[in-house]
């Protein structure tokens, strides 16, 4: 078991030691959010809309669209110089490779979200204030099952001919209880009403995050195979 | 065969819904379209649920016909999902007073329909046709195993779909001359889709004989 573990931290610290040095995914994920924020705080017309009231589904929105920008590359650069053959070939099993590419797109996109959150508070005044450790732990919970969907997708769609234009089309009707839970949740937590009311949407959540973790592990093989 | 007989089925169907049965005292004559919306989408429900297994089996077991028959099922079931939304929101325009809504069933029925869209564009864009078969098995089991919770979110979302009116508890609350067209839907449907799946499925298996035969002779 330890063994599994040592190989899931070995990929999982090439990973994000990849993304230290290039930074590539990182950047473009954070100018998104930052840049859909200064684009969404326009397209809201303050005089009949209060821009706290349409704010977590923006939070979730920009998660959503800009973790789709990285995740969606995570097998890009390795598929580019053919490294990626040299992962698979590892003793590694591969589902240890996808809990671990998982892990590492986990890590990328949950500073994303929080960065979203905080742009976010800052562009639309938001108080989040005494529920804030709660929105941030949904942004977690939420952020796990996106990444783990979308990293099986990523794969898929890095197989195909279309390349990652496919992978809206493939998460995106799969999201839709992420979505709903997230923003029933956040929204009232932001609102200011008390946990009990959104316990239930939060235990969703979770369960749709462990099913899309298993799901990705047991699937995953599938798509690398040759 | 089957599909002769689905089709002779579907007139008798039309006949049964537009001449026989009687006309509901509420919704009036549109009501009849109902005879078609709810065959199509149990046939649907049917066909991805018939796609969804073989492609887990495919997984497992590698058999070649596994995959045609996952594929033929989803085509099917894609045709009836398209019969199944292009009536409601018909239907649905006179009963409710709007083409859509965001309504459980209509909302799952419309997310199946882009899964099953993305599980063709997913074989159809891969090089290696292999591959494809593995991607959209894949595409087709997560698509599975997510509709419960698509299922929970939406109802948790909003509801306005009439509530079942033949299977419950208290047994079916539908007056005889409907019930009985609503079966002969069910059973045309079901039958037509059955011909339709046999055919498509028979057609795949001769296109891939024909393949290897090409292949053999090229070598």
């Amino acid at each position: 078991m330890s063994l599994y573990l040592r190989q899931i931290g070995a990929i999982v610290r090439k990973d994000l030691l990849l993304e230290l040095r290039s930074r590539e995914r990182m950047t473009s994920m954070a100018a998104f959010a930052v840049l859909a924020g200064v684009l969404f705080s326009f397209s809201i017309d303050t005089a009949t809309v209060r821009p706290q009231d349409v704010a977590a589904g923006l939070v979730w929105m920009t998660l959503v669209f800009g973790g789709l920008l990285g995740v969606g590359r995570t097998f890009h650069l390795e598929a580019q110089d053919g490294a990626f053959q040299g992962v698979l070939t590892s003793p590694a099993p591969k589902d240890a490779v996808f809990l671990a590419k998982t892990f590492a797109n986990f890590v990328m996109l949950y500073l994303v979200s929080l960065l979203v959150l905080a742009v976010f508070a800052l562009f639309f005044g938001l108080d989040v204030g005494q529920n804030l450790r709660w929105v941030v732990f949904v942004l977690g919970l939420g952020s796990l099952g996106f990444v783990a969907l979308g990293t099986l997708f990523a794969a898929v769609a890095t197989g195909t001919s279309m390349g990652e234009t496919l992978l809206p089309v493939l998460v995106f009707p799969l999201l839709v209880p992420m979505v709903v839970y997230g923003v029933g949740s956040t929204d009232r937590l932001i609102a200011g009403r008390p946990l009990a009311e959104v316990e239930g949407n939060i235990r969703m959540l979770g369960a749709f995050a462990l099913a899309a973790v298993a799901a990705g592990a047991a699937l995953f093989r599938f798509v690398v195979e040759d | 065969m089957l599909t002769l007989l689905g089709l002779a089925g579907l007139i008798f169907l039309f006949y049964l819904s537009f001449f026989w049965v009687s006309t509901e005292i509420r919704q009036g004559i549109a009501q009849r379209i109902f005879y078609v919306h709810v065959p199509a989408a149990w046939t649907a429900f049917l066909a991805f649920g018939i796609s969804a297994l073989c492609s887990g089996v495919y997984l497992w077991l590698r058999d070649d016909r596994l995959d045609r028959a996952a594929m033929a099922a989803a085509e099917g079931g894609l045709v009836f999902a398209t019969i199944m939304l292009t009536t409601g929101p018909l239907w649905g325009k006179i009963a409710w007073g709007t083409y859509w809504t965001w309504e459980p069933r209509l909302t799952l029925t419309l997310l199946l329909w882009f899964i099953y869209l993305g599980y063709f564009m997913v074989r159809s864009s891969t090089e290696d046709p292999e591959k494809g078969k593995r991607f959209a098995a894949v595409v087709a089991i997560v698509g599975a195993l997510d509709i419960p919770f698509i299922h929970l979110s939406v109802i948790w979302f909003r509801s306005l779909h009439p509530e079942p009116v033949v299977v419950k508890p208290e047994g079916p609350s539908l007056p005889g001359d409907m019930l009985t067209t609503l079966f002969t839907g069910l059973a045309v449907f079901t039958v037509l889709f059955l011909g339709l799946f046999l055919f498509r499925y028979a057609l795949e298996g001769l296109r891939a004989e024909a393949d290897l035969r090409a292949r053999r002779s090229a070598a």
